[in-house]
């Protein structure tokens, strides 16, 4: 029966590819193997189905059409981890916009010392709002610091950032040492080349980002300007897509007042981070 | 027997300039004096680090020597249980010739048994405690796997001796863990990598390191005729993130990481799991890939554990080479490209070529705890080899 399901697994997406997927479904013994395999046949995101995706050393909850976390986020999520770590004390506030599964704040909680950092989540769609909330119930990550114990926290609230009531609408509590944001960064010409497995499964509010891809970081770039918005010292970090490095950069400084700036590059050479400091 | 009882009864302070005049009939003999006055000279090494001990015994010298004392406190037991027992025995010889038959019998029998005591203090007691402790010893393994010749029998095979592995693992409470596994089409592995944690188990399967050979009629043979595969197992000692002594190992600058595959526009564009990571440590040229993970840092991790277990391996061959060129060593390093063992169906029997040894329990190796008697007795053979080693640098 098994070679049968391989068989048209192979047929999707060649033989490496299936090969792998099948014994990631066989660990899965949860959901029916067939079913899975007729799902992704289908083009359905093997993390919706197998229902998890591992961010860094967490395994996160994953259910459509909340975006998936993608090992592009996870590298520079590390990297920032790194960057942020050196100074500990006092602790630092993170604002991150459009948090989808929670991966970025969560990862950071996750790594950083207890106490250091206390995340704010904000996202548009509230299945992304309990995703969040679950991720963090997941690996103990208290929405506020329990009396008497330092731990690192997370809390959410649902936001549209291109609203001009934004700040009141997701209670946000500036100033912030550290933003955080994956915005959706995928133009109207690239939105209607995407795989089937992303334009049919994934969210289209965590993907499409304006005609140009830019909406969202010129969002950003006016909210970060906002006088006592960031603490003297902040980090600005931004996923971008492929071919955005200089756009934003220039976003950044202009638009956002932020006039140190760099590029971070992926782990296959596509640039993909930009980060401004104040 | 009668000649080590007949040397250990002289007076220690004979001892050396007493043994070398006797002609040796034994070599077994031979070793156990040799065994004691290596004892010996140690009890005297604690003598002089005691009499260098100043009226203080508190300058950094004296808590160096306090140290070493405490260090060998062991040997020192095991000497005054030597002469206490070597002194009774004494005693008892006269007594055999007792005109009293029943004084006489009892003695024969104290006798018999004072000598059981003597030999298991010089045969094990003390050579255990003359060996210098294993720097290895708290390791766990990393099992890498790859089939050799003989095709798809050749992969079959080594999921035989995968699931061996994993057998004796959970038979020894171990930790075992496949890390890495690539099928192949005809139903067997190709190769696979195995994390098998727990006290002491590169230790225990350090010299399952070689080529292992299949003697039987493939499943897959119409015809009947036996054929002959191998597979090649290398034990490398597991080198955790939290051993402290990685750092030495390799410069993180030295070691390219590579991901495979192109992702196209990649971030949000791709949602496809593309895992896989490659490590070079440029200096060496070794590689390791991997990509059984759905995650690319755990890839990555694993890999380095992969890489930095491959440079242990090869910084603890360097060391037995160095040692073996500054004095004659007589360990054996593990050539991993001799055969070593060999499975024969037919004759339900399994030969361990190194040791000579023979089993026809061909099914308790593979699907039992057979394994078991061939790591036990290849652990005797490295015991005697090391001690062999160590008596003849004396």
């Amino acid at each position: 029966m098994h070679s049968k399901l391989i068989a048209a697994l192979v047929q999707q997406l060649g033989p490496a590819q299936a090969r792998q997927e099948f014994r990631w479904m066989l660990k899965h013994s949860e959901h029916s193997l067939p079913d899975m395999v007729r799902r992704r046949c289908l083009g359905e995101p093997l993390q919706y189905i197998l229902g998890s995706q591992p961010f860094g050393p967490l395994n996160l909850l994953i259910r459509p059409p909340v975006l998936i976390p993608r090992p592009e986020t996870e590298d520079w999520v590390l990297k920032l981890a790194d960057r942020i770590s050196t100074p500990l004390k006092p602790p630092k506030y993170l604002l991150d916009l459009g948090t989808g599964s929670g991966c970025i704040p969560l990862l950071l909680c996750h790594l950083l010392p207890p106490g250091t950092l206390h995340a704010h989540g904000v996202d548009i769609s509230p299945h992304a709002i309990q995703l969040a909330t679950d991720n963090a119930a997941l690996y103990g990550i208290p929405p506020h610091s329990p009396e008497n114990t330092a731990s690192n926290t997370f809390k959410t609230s649902l936001g549209n950032l291109l609203a001009p009531s934004f700040c009141d609408d997701a209670k946000l509590q500036p100033p912030y040492d550290i933003v955080t944001s994956n915005p959706p960064y995928i133009s109207w010409n690239e939105y209607l080349e995407l795989p089937r497995s992303v334009a049919n499964y994934e969210d289209p509010k965590a993907l499409f980002g304006g005609p140009t891809g830019l909406d969202f970081y010129h969002a950003i770039a006016r909210l970060v300007r906002r006088d006592g918005f960031l603490r003297p010292g902040a980090i600005v970090a931004l996923e971008i897509g492929h071919e955005q490095g200089q756009d934003v950069e220039h976003i950044m400084r202009v638009e956002g007042q932020l006039h140190d700036t760099e590029v971070w590059s992926d782990p296959w050479g596509k640039q993909r981070t930009v980060l401004a400091y104040r | 027997m009668l000649l080590l009882s007949r040397c250990l009864r002289t007076p220690a302070k004979n001892l050396r300039r007493f043994v070398p005049q006797r002609p040796f009939h034994d070599q077994a003999d031979h070793k156990n004096v040799r065994i004691v006055r290596i004892l010996e000279k140690r009890i005297e090494e604690r003598k002089r680090l005691f009499s260098e001990l100043s009226e203080e015994m508190s300058s950094p010298d004296d808590i160096s020597r306090l140290k070493q004392l405490k260090e060998s406190e062991p040997l020192q037991v095991a000497w005054d249980d030597l002469v206490r027992t070597r002194q009774l025995l004494n005693e008892t010889d006269s007594l055999l010739s007792d005109s009293d038959e029943a004084m006489r019998a009892l003695a024969v029998e104290e006798h018999d048994s004072l000598g059981k005591s003597l030999a298991e203090l010089v045969e094990t007691t003390i050579p255990s405690l003359l060996i210098p402790p294993s720097t290895t010893s708290h390791l766990s393994a990393m099992l890498e796997l790859k089939s050799g010749v003989g095709g798809s029998e050749a992969s079959l095979f080594l999921s035989n001796l995968l699931r061996m592995y994993l057998r004796l693992s959970n038979v020894r409470r171990w930790k075992a863990n496949v890390v890495s596994q690539n099928d192949s089409d005809g139903g067997g592995i190709k190769d696979a990598i195995v994390e098998v944690k727990g006290e002491g188990v590169f230790e225990a399967l350090r010299w399952e390191s070689g080529v292992h050979r299949v003697q039987r009629v493939p499943a897959t043979e119409a015809s009947g005729r036996v054929h002959t595969s191998t597979v090649a197992i290398i034990v490398l000692p597991l080198m955790e993130e939290t051993d402290n002594h990685n750092e030495e190992l390799f410069n993180m600058e030295d070691v390219k990481i590579e991901v495979m595959r192109s992702r196209g526009a990649g971030g949000q564009h791709v949602n496809k799991t593309e895992s896989a990571v490659r490590l070079t440590h440029i200096p060496t040229g070794i590689t390791v890939s991997m990509q059984d993970e759905r995650s690319q840092h755990q890839n990555k991790r694993r890999a380095f554990t992969v890489l930095r277990s491959r440079l242990m391996d090869q910084k603890l061959t360097r060391e037995i080479a160095e040692r073996r060129a500054t004095r004659q060593n007589l360990v054996r390093t593990a050539d991993r490209s001799e055969k070593i063992r060999t499975y024969n169906y037919a004759q339900e029997r399994v030969t361990d070529h190194r040791i000579g040894l023979t089993l026809k329990n061909l099914s308790s190796v593979l699907e039992g705890d057979g394994l078991q008697d061939f790591l036990d007795a290849l652990q005797k053979d490295h015991d005697e080899t090391v001690l062999e080693d160590m008596l003849s640098g004396d």
